[in-house]
C-alpha cells in the first residue's frame, strides 16, 4: 500500500483558512464512489430464495383465556398429570399450549390395551398369547429392574438373571422342603435378593465397565453350574418343582391364565411404578448428573455417586428377589434354563431394542422380542436370528435403542440443515429466508443488509492516500472517504469494537476489544504496545481496514 | 384584460347525499362564475401518471353563480356584549390589565382594552403606540387626546398597566410595572431593563360614547368605505385578567393588583378572570366576568387560551392544575378560524352521489384570461355498502393549510434541498395575508400557529396543486393517485374523512372490512387514533398507505369541526416551537406534540413509524428475507424479481418523502413480517431526533441503516390484518405506467386478500419451522 493509487483527487480542507498552522491545505485522496451505486446494482439475491413456513395440519390447543387452569398432579408426587407448555405462536401471536411430554398419554394407551388382551383375544390364539403374556410380564418387570442398574446406575451388571434365578431356586426350596404357603415366597425372595445383591454391589464399587460385566457374566455361570449340580435342587429333573401357587387348582386352564397374566401384568405395573420411584427422584436425579465416564465432575460438585449406585444395586435386587420368588409362585417351581446364557442374551437384546434409560425402552423391547420368542413359535429358530438381525440393526444405526430415534433425527435434520445453510449462504451476507425465521428482532434482518451493502462500498473507499492521511492524523478534520470509514467503524455494535488500553508500567497503549457484555472485562487482542495514543489510534483503524478488507 | 380571481370554501367537508352545502365564494375582477359539480378522479399533473382527471356531475346548483368580493376580519380579539352601556363610563375610570406583549412595535397602534369608534374619534383606550409605549387615549370627535408612557415595552415581558381618568379635572395617569418572575418572561433580572414607567397629565379631551362602539379587548372598532365597520388596532401579545373601574383608582390601589391581592369592589364595572371556567377538557370561547354585571367577553377568531399568565410560577406545566397560573390569553393580528364571508350559494347535494371526492369547479373568463377555482368537498355514503372505504386525512389538509414555508421558513430549502417551484397560485398566496395560516407557519409575532381552520380559501387543498417548497403533489392532490387507482382497478369503495373518525368513532369505520389511508396522515387527534386502534383490534383490515403517519397530537371541538389545535414542542421536527408550560391543548386539555412522547408511537398501531424524511430523490424497496414466508407470500404474488416501486410521481420511487420503519422498542407488534425495505437514501434523509438522544457525524441517509422505508405486514385479533407501506411516496408510485406496476400488483394484492371474509391467506402456515435448508 505505499505506492499512491492512480485515481486519486484533491481533498481541500475547509478549516485551513482558520488555522494555517495546524491544518494541512489540502491532501490526496480516493475518488469519489456514490454510496448509492451498490444499492441501485444490487436487484437480486445472489443465491436462489425459496419460500418458508409449516402448515398447520395438526390441532393445538388455545389458552384458557379468562378461565383459571386447575393443574393437577399424580398423588403423592409433585409431578403434573401433562407438561405443558404455555406459549406464543411466532407467527399469529395466539396463545398455544404445547404438551411438552406425551409420553404419559402413550403409557395410559399401551397399558390399557395390555389390560384388554384377555378380553379381546380370539379363544384360538387364547393359550398362545396369555402364556407369551405371562412371560412379557415378568420379563418386563424384571427388564425394568436390569435398566434401573444399566441405565440409572451405570452399572454394567449381567447378573440380573443369577439374582432372580437364585430368589426362585431358594423359594421354590423353601416351599417344597417347609411348605412355606405362596404369598410368603415374593417377601422371601426379596430378601435373598438383598443378600445376593450386596455380595455382588461389593466389587461394583471396585470395577468399571466391561471389566464388571465379565465378573458378573462369570457368577451368572458360576451359579448356574452350582444349581445344575445341586441334587436338592432338582439336577435330575431339570429344575425344582412343587413350590406353592398362587394359582387355584380347580379353575380352568384358561381361568388360570387370565389370572397369572393379570397377576404378572400388576408385576410390571410395580416394577414401573419401581422404576419411576427410583429413577424418577432423588437417586435418580443424582446419577443423572454423574453419567458413566464423566463420575470426576459429579464428585467434584459434591455427589456422592458411588453410594447412589449401590442402592440403586441393592434396591433394584430387592425388586429382582421379589420377581424370583413371584416366579416360583407362578410356575411352581423354576428351571435351571434360568440361568442360561441365551436367557441373558435375549434380556440384554430387549434392553438394546428398546433403548437403555428409558422405562419405555424396556417395556417394548421386551414385548418385541417376546412376540418374536413366543408368538411366532411356529416360525422355529428363524425366529432368534430374526431377533438378532433386529439387534444388529438397532446397534448399527440407532444411537439409544427405538425410543432414541426421534431425537436422532432431530439432530440429522439439524446437520443437513447447516450443510446446505453453508453452501447458500453468504459470510456476513443477507439473511436467508430461512434464517430470517430465526431473528428475533427484523431490525437485524435488515442490518445484516445494510452492512453488507456499506461494506461493499465502503472497501472501494480503502486507497493508501485515505490510509496516509489517517497516520498523518487520526483526529481533526478529515476527507470524506476518510470520514465515512470512521464513521462506519465507530457505529459497529459494542461487542468486539476496538478500544485500547492504557498500560502504566510500560507507558504504552494495547489494543483491545470490548465484550459488550456488563460485568465482562475487554479482551486484549495483540501484544503489540504502541508509544502514543496516536499510534495506538492509527493501529485500530488499520486493523478495522483488515477487518473491512476481509469480510 | 386581468385574469379573475376565485376563492372560496364550504362550511363542511364532509357530507352526505342530499344534504344542503353552503359555499362562500369571493371573487375580484368577476361577478359571475360558471360553477360545476365534479368528481375529482386524479389530481397530480405528473408526465408520468394519468394527469387530471375529473368527471362532470350533473347538479341542479350547476351554471352561473353571481358573486362579489368578499372581506375578512384577521386577528382574534375578545368582544363584550353591552347592552346596558355599563362600560360606557362617562366620567371617571380605571382601565387596568396584565399584558404581556409579543410585537410591541407592529406598526400601528394597538389597542388592549377599547370602547373606541376609530373612524368617529370617539370613546377610550388603553393601548400600545406605534413607537411600543403604552398610551391612553380619549376622544370626542373633534378633541383626541393622549398620554403615553416614557419607554417602549419589551417583547415578551409581563406588565401589569392601568390608566386611570378623573373625569372632573380631566388628571390622568399610566401605570405600567414590571411583573417578571424567574420564568414567565424572556429575560431575567440580570438583564438591566427598568420595566418601570408613570406618567401623569392633566388631558384636554373627554371621553365621548357612541351607541354603537362595541367594547374589545384586543382590538378597536374602525370603518373603512369598501368594508364597512371592522375592527382595527389588533394587538399581538397576551392579556391577563383586565378590568375596568368607574373612578380612578390611586396608585396604592393599583399596586395592590399588581401584587396580585383581591380586588375591590368600590367602583368596580367589570373585572375579566380569565382563568376561570377552565375544564379538565378544555377551554371554550367565553371568558367569564367576575364583577356585578356579569359582562361575559367572547373571543372571536380564536384566542389562544390557557396560556401561561403573569403569575405562572414554572411549576405547573397545564392549566388544568394551576388554572390561577394560566389566565393569559393570546392575541394576534393575523389569526384566522372563520372568513365568515356571505353565503354565495346553498346547494342541495343530489341524492344519488356516489362517494367520492367532489368540487365544485368555478370558472370565470376565457382563455388564457380564465380564473378557476375547486372547492373540494367529500361525499359519504348515506348508508356504507362497500368493503372498501379510503380514509381521506383531512386533519392533515387542515394542518397544513395555505403553508407559506417556501416563503417564510428560512429551513424550507436547506430541509428540500431545492429552490421553491411557485405556481401562479403560490405567488398569488404570497402576496395576500387574507388567507389565514396553516400549523407550519408563524404569526407574525413570532409566535407557531396553533389553530388552523377549513373555513376559509385553502389553496393546497385543490386537485393540480403542487408543494412549492418539495415540488411534488402534497397530501390531497397526492392522495388522489390512490382514488384513481382504485377507480382503475375497478374496486367498489367509499371514502370517509378525518371529521368523521373524530365524530364518530370507530363506528365510522366499522362497516368496512378494509380501510385505506391517505399518503400521509401526520395529524391525528386522540379519538381518531383510539378508533383507529379499537377497529384492528376488534378484526378490521387496515392499510397504511403512507409515511409520518399518526404523528402529532391534535384536537378538534365536537361543535367546531373546522378548527384544528395542534402545539408543537418535544424533540420531533417541527417547525415551531411551543413556549415552556404551553404543551396542553386548550381545545379539549389534552397534551400536544408527538404521539410517540405520549407513549403512542405509529409502531403500536401500524406496525411502523416516523424515521426520516427528505427531498429530490426516492429509492425503491427490495424485498426482504420475511416475504418467502408462506404466511406473507401471497402479497408478492405476480410480482416479478426482488425490486419494487423503482418508478413513481414523487421523485423517481415509491419509498421517499417521509419514511416509517420498524422498532420493536417502540412496539411494532412481535410478528411483523418485513415484507420489503428500501435502502441506500440519499443524506437529504436524516434520522427523526425522536429516535436519538444524541446527535453525531454520520445521521443520515448514506450512513445511517435506520434511514429506511419498511413495508410491513401482521395479523390482528379476530381475523384483522395491517398492511404498511412506510412510505409517503408509495400511493404516488400507482398510477405510473397507466397503473400497471409492481406497486399497484403488491396493493391490489393486499386489498384482494382483505376484502375477502374469514381467515386471511397464509394463516394456516403457522407451526413451527423444521428445517430442511
Amino acid at each position: 500500500m505505499t505506492e499512491l493509487s492512480q485515481a486519486q483527487r484533491t481533498w481541500r480542507n475547509p478549516l485551513f483558512a482558520w488555522d494555517s498552522a495546524q491544518e494541512v491545505e489540502q491532501l490526496p485522496t480516493a475518488s469519489y464512489v456514490s454510496h448509492q451505486e451498490i444499492w441501485e446494482r444490487t436487484r437480486s439475491s445472489r443465491t436462489e430464495l425459496f419460500k418458508v413456513g409449516r402448515l398447520r395440519y395438526y390441532h393445538k390447543w388455545a389458552g384458557h383465556g379468562q378461565s383459571t387452569w386447575r393443574r393437577s398432579r399424580y398423588w403423592p408426587t409433585r409431578r403434573r398429570v401433562l407438561r405443558i407448555r404455555g406459549e406464543y405462536n411466532d407467527k399469529s401471536l395466539r396463545r398455544e399450549k404445547t404438551i411438552v411430554d406425551k409420553r404419559p398419554i402413550w403409557w395410559v394407551v399401551g397399558l390399557m390395551v395390555l389390560a384388554l388382551v384377555p378380553l379381546i383375544t380370539p379363544e384360538r390364539l387364547e393359550n398362545t398369547l396369555l402364556t407369551a403374556g405371562v412371560t412379557f410380564g415378568i420379563y418386563a418387570a424384571i427388564n425394568l429392574c436390569w435398566m434401573l442398574v444399566i441405565g440409572t446406575a451405570s452399572i454394567f451388571s449381567l447378573a440380573t438373571y443369577a439374582i432372580v434365578g437364585t430368589a426362585a431356586f431358594m423359594t421354590a426350596y423353601a416351599s417344597t422342603m417347609f411348605g412355606l404357603p405362596w404369598w410368603l415366597l415374593p417377601p422371601l425372595g426379596a430378601i435373598i435378593g438383598l443378600i445376593f445383591g450386596g455380595i455382588i454391589a461389593l466389587p461394583a464399587t471396585r470395577l468399571d465397565g466391561f471389566y464388571y460385566a465379565l465378573l458378573t457374566l462369570g457368577l451368572n455361570e458360576l451359579c448356574r453350574v452350582y444349581f445344575v449340580t445341586s441334587k436338592e435342587f432338582g439336577s435330575a429333573t431339570g429344575g425344582l418343582y412343587g413350590a406353592a401357587t398362587y394359582l387355584p387348582q380347580d379353575w380352568s386352564s384358561t381361568g388360570q391364565l387370565q389370572l397369572a397374566y393379570y397377576a404378572c401384568f400388576t408385576l410390571m405395573l410395580l416394577a414401573l411404578l419401581l422404576y419411576r420411584f427410583i429413577n424418577g427422584r432423588q437417586l435418580g436425579r443424582i446419577l443423572r448428573i454423574a453419567p458413566e465416564k464423566r463420575e470426576a465432575f459429579a464428585e467434584a460438585t459434591g455427589v456422592d455417586f458411588r453410594q447412589a449406585r449401590v442402592r440403586v444395586f441393592l434396591i433394584s435386587s430387592v425388586g429382582l428377589g421379589f420377581i424370583g420368588g413371584f416366579y416360583s409362585a407362578n410356575y411352581g417351581g423354576v428351571a435351571f434354563s434360568i440361568f442360561s446364557f441365551d436367557t441373558v442374551l435375549l434380556g440384554l437384546a430387549m434392553l438394546v431394542i428398546g433403548g437403555i434409560g428409558r422405562a419405555e425402552g424396556a417395556v417394548v423391547g421386551t414385548l418385541i422380542v417376546v412376540f418374536f420368542d413366543k408368538v411366532l413359535i411356529t416360525l422355529g429358530p428363524i425366529r432368534l436370528i430374526i431377533i438378532g438381525l433386529i439387534m444388529l440393526f438397532v446397534v448399527l444405526y440407532l444411537r439409544n435403542g427405538l425410543f432414541g430415534i426421534k431425537q436422532q433425527f432431530r439432530t440429522w435434520r439439524d446437520k443437513k440443515k447447516s450443510e446446505r445453510r453453508s453452501t447458500r449462504a453468504e459470510k456476513g451476507g443477507e439473511m436467508l429466508p430461512e434464517e430470517a425465521t430465526e431473528a428475533r428482532n427484523p431490525d437485524d434482518v435488515y442490518r445484516r443488509r445494510y452492512d453488507k451493502m456499506q461494506r461493499e462500498f465502503l472497501k472501494k473507499l480503502v486507497t493508501p492516500e485515505v490510509i496516509n492521511e489517517h497516520r498523518r492524523a487520526p483526529q481533526g478534520q478529515h476527507s470524506e472517504s476518510l470520514e465515512r470509514l470512521l464513521i462506519y467503524f465507530r457505529n459497529q455494535p459494542q461487542p468486539d469494537k476496538y478500544a485500547i488500553s492504557a498500560l502504566q508500567s510500560t507507558n504504552g497503549y494495547r489494543i483491545v476489544a470490548l465484550s459488550g457484555h456488563r460485568g465482562v472485562a475487554p479482551r486484549v487482542v495483540e501484544d503489540k504496545i504502541y508509544r502514543s495514543p496516536v499510534e495506538a489510534y492509527h493501529g485500530v483503524f488499520l486493523r478495522r481496514v483488515q477487518d473491512l478488507l476481509e469480510s | 384584460m386581468t385574469k379573475p380571481k376565485l376563492f372560496g370554501y364550504s362550511d363542511k367537508l364532509s357530507v352526505k347525499p342530499g344534504d344542503l352545502l353552503q359555499f362562500y365564494v369571493n371573487a375580484e375582477g368577476a361577478d359571475r362564475v360558471e360553477a360545476r359539480l365534479v368528481r375529482l378522479i386524479h389530481g397530480d399533473q405528473h408526465p408520468s401518471g394519468p394527469g387530471f382527471m375529473e368527471e362532470e356531475i350533473d347538479c341542479e346548483a350547476n351554471g352561473t353563480w353571481r358573486v362579489e368580493k368578499q372581506v375578512t376580519q384577521l386577528g382574534s380579539f375578545l368582544e363584550v356584549a353591552d347592552p346596558a352601556r355599563h362600560l360606557a363610563l362617562e366620567k371617571s375610570l380605571t382601565v387596568f390589565a396584565f399584558i404581556c406583549p409579543t410585537r410591541p412595535q407592529a406598526g400601528w397602534c394597538q389597542s388592549l382594552i377599547s370602547r373606541w369608534d376609530n373612524k368617529e374619534g370617539c370613546g377610550f383606550f388603553l393601548g400600545i403606540s406605534e413607537a411600543g409605549r403604552l398610551e391612553f387615549t380619549v376622544g370626542q370627535g373633534a378633541k383626541i387626546d393622549r398620554l403615553e408612557a416614557g419607554v417602549p415595552l419589551q417583547a415578551n415581558s409581563w406588565y401589569f398597566v392601568a390608566a386611570s381618568f378623573d373625569g372632573s379635572t380631566g388628571q390622568a395617569s399610566l401605570f405600567q410595572e414590571g411583573v417578571l418572575n424567574r420564568y414567565n418572561s424572556l429575560l431575567s433580572r440580570v438583564a438591566l431593563v427598568e420595566h418601570h414607567a408613570r406618567a401623569a397629565g392633566r388631558l384636554q379631551a373627554r371621553q365621548k360614547n357612541l351607541a354603537g362602539t362595541p367594547f374589545l379587548i384586543g382590538g378597536a372598532r374602525d370603518w373603512q368605505n369598501d368594508r364597512g365597520q371592522f375592527v382595527s388596532q389588533l394587538y399581538c401579545g397576551k392579556i391577563d385578567r383586565p378590568g375596568l373601574f368607574d373612578r380612578a383608582l390611586s396608585g396604592e390601589e393599583l399596586d395592590q393588583i399588581r401584587s396580585g391581592q383581591k380586588l375591590s369592589s368600590h367602583g368596580m364595572v367589570a373585572y375579566w378572570d380569565t382563568a376561570a371556567g377552565y375544564t379538565e377538557n378544555g377551554i371554550g370561547d367565553i371568558v367569564t366576568d367576575a364583577g356585578p354585571f356579569q359582562l361575559h367577553a367572547e373571543g372571536r377568531n380564536r384566542p389562544v387560551r390557557g396560556q401561561t399568565g403573569w403569575n405562572w410560577s414554572g411549576r405547573n406545566d397545564c392549566f388544568r392544575l394551576a388554572p390561577q397560573e394560566y389566565g393569559g390569553i393570546e392575541f394576534h393580528a393575523d389569526a384566522l378560524t372563520d372568513c365568515n364571508w356571505k353565503v354565495t350559494k346553498a346547494v342541495k347535494l343530489p341524492e344519488t352521489l356516489r362517494s367520492g371526492a367532489y368540487a365544485f369547479r368555478l370558472r370565470a373568463g376565457e382563455g388564457t384570461g380564465l380564473g378557476e377555482e375547486y372547492i373540494p368537498f367529500f361525499v359519504r355514503p348515506k348508508t356504507p355498502k362497500s368493503a372498501i372505504a379510503f380514509l381521506f386525512p383531512t386533519a392533515s389538509y387542515i394542518a397544513y393549510a395555505n403553508e407559506r414555508q417556501s416563503f417564510e421558513a428560512p429551513v424550507t430549502q436547506p430541509v428540500t434541498g431545492m429552490p421553491a417551484v411557485l405556481s401562479e397560485i403560490d405567488i398569488e398566496l404570497a402576496g395576500r395575508s387574507d388567507l389565514g395560516l396553516s400549523a407550519c407557519d408563524h404569526w407574525a409575532d413570532g409566535q407557531g400557529v396553533c389553530y388552523s381552520s377549513y373555513r376559509r380559501p385553502i389553496v393546497n387543498l385543490r386537485p393540480k396543486y403542487r408543494s412549492s417548497s418539495a415540488n411534488l403533489a402534497w397530501q390531497f392532490p397526492a392522495d388522489l393517485s390512490v382514488i384513481a387507482w382504485l377507480e382503475h382497478q375497478n374496486y367498489e369503495y367509499e371514502i370517509l374523512t378525518d371529521e368523521d373518525l373524530e365524530r364518530e368513532g370507530v363506528s365510522a369505520l366499522e362497516p368496512y372490512t378494509c380501510i385505506i389511508s391517505g399518503t400521509h396522515p401526520e395529524y391525528y387527534s386522540e379519538r381518531m387514533l383510539d378508533a383507529t386502534e379499537d377497529y384492528i383490534a376488534s378484526g378490521g383490515r387496515y392499510i397504511y398507505l403512507g409515511g409520518n403517519g399518526f404523528h402529532w397530537s391534535v384536537a378538534f371541538r365536537t361543535n367546531e369541526p373546522w378548527v384544528m389545535e395542534c402545539r408543537k414542542f418535544g424533540p420531533a421536527w417541527k417547525t415551531w416551537d411551543a413556549r415552556p408550560g404551553e404543551y396542553y391543548m386548550a381545545t379539549n386539555g389534552q397534551k400536544g406534540g408527538a404521539w410517540r412522547a405520549q407513549g403512542r408511537p405509529a409502531q403500536k398501531v401500524v406496525g411502523v413509524g416516523f424515521i426520516s424524511e427528505g427531498y429530490g430523490k426516492s429509492q425503491f424497496y427490495r424485498r426482504m428475507p420475511d416475504s418467502y414466508h408462506r404466511t406473507v407470500s401471497w402479497l408478492t404474488k405476480g410480482i416479478d424479481g426482488e425490486i419494487i416501486g423503482d418508478f413513481g410521481l414523487a421523485y423517481g420511487g415509491a419509498a421517499g418523502v417521509g419514511l416509517d420503519r420498524c422498532d420493536p422498542a417502540l412496539g411494532t407488534p412481535p410478528h411483523t413480517k418485513l415484507i420489503a425495505s428500501s435502502g441506500g437514501h440519499t443524506d437529504s434523509y436524516l434520522v427523526n431526533p425522536e429516535v436519538i438522544h444524541y446527535a453525531f457525524e454520520g445521521l443520515s441517509g448514506s450512513y445511517d441503516y435506520r434511514v429506511r422505508a419498511d413495508m410491513a405486514y401482521f395479523t390482528a385479533p379476530h381475523h384483522g390484518a395491517v398492511f404498511s407501506a412506510g412510505s409517503v411516496a408509495f400511493g404516488q408510485a400507482l398510477p405510473v405506467n397507466n397503473f400497471d406496476n409492481n406497486v399497484s400488483r403488491l396493493l391490489a394484492n393486499v386489498v384482494d386478500a382483505f376484502v375477502r371474509p374469514g381467515a386471511l391467506p397464509g394463516s394456516w402456515w403457522i407451526s413451527e419451522e423444521k428445517q430442511w435448508r
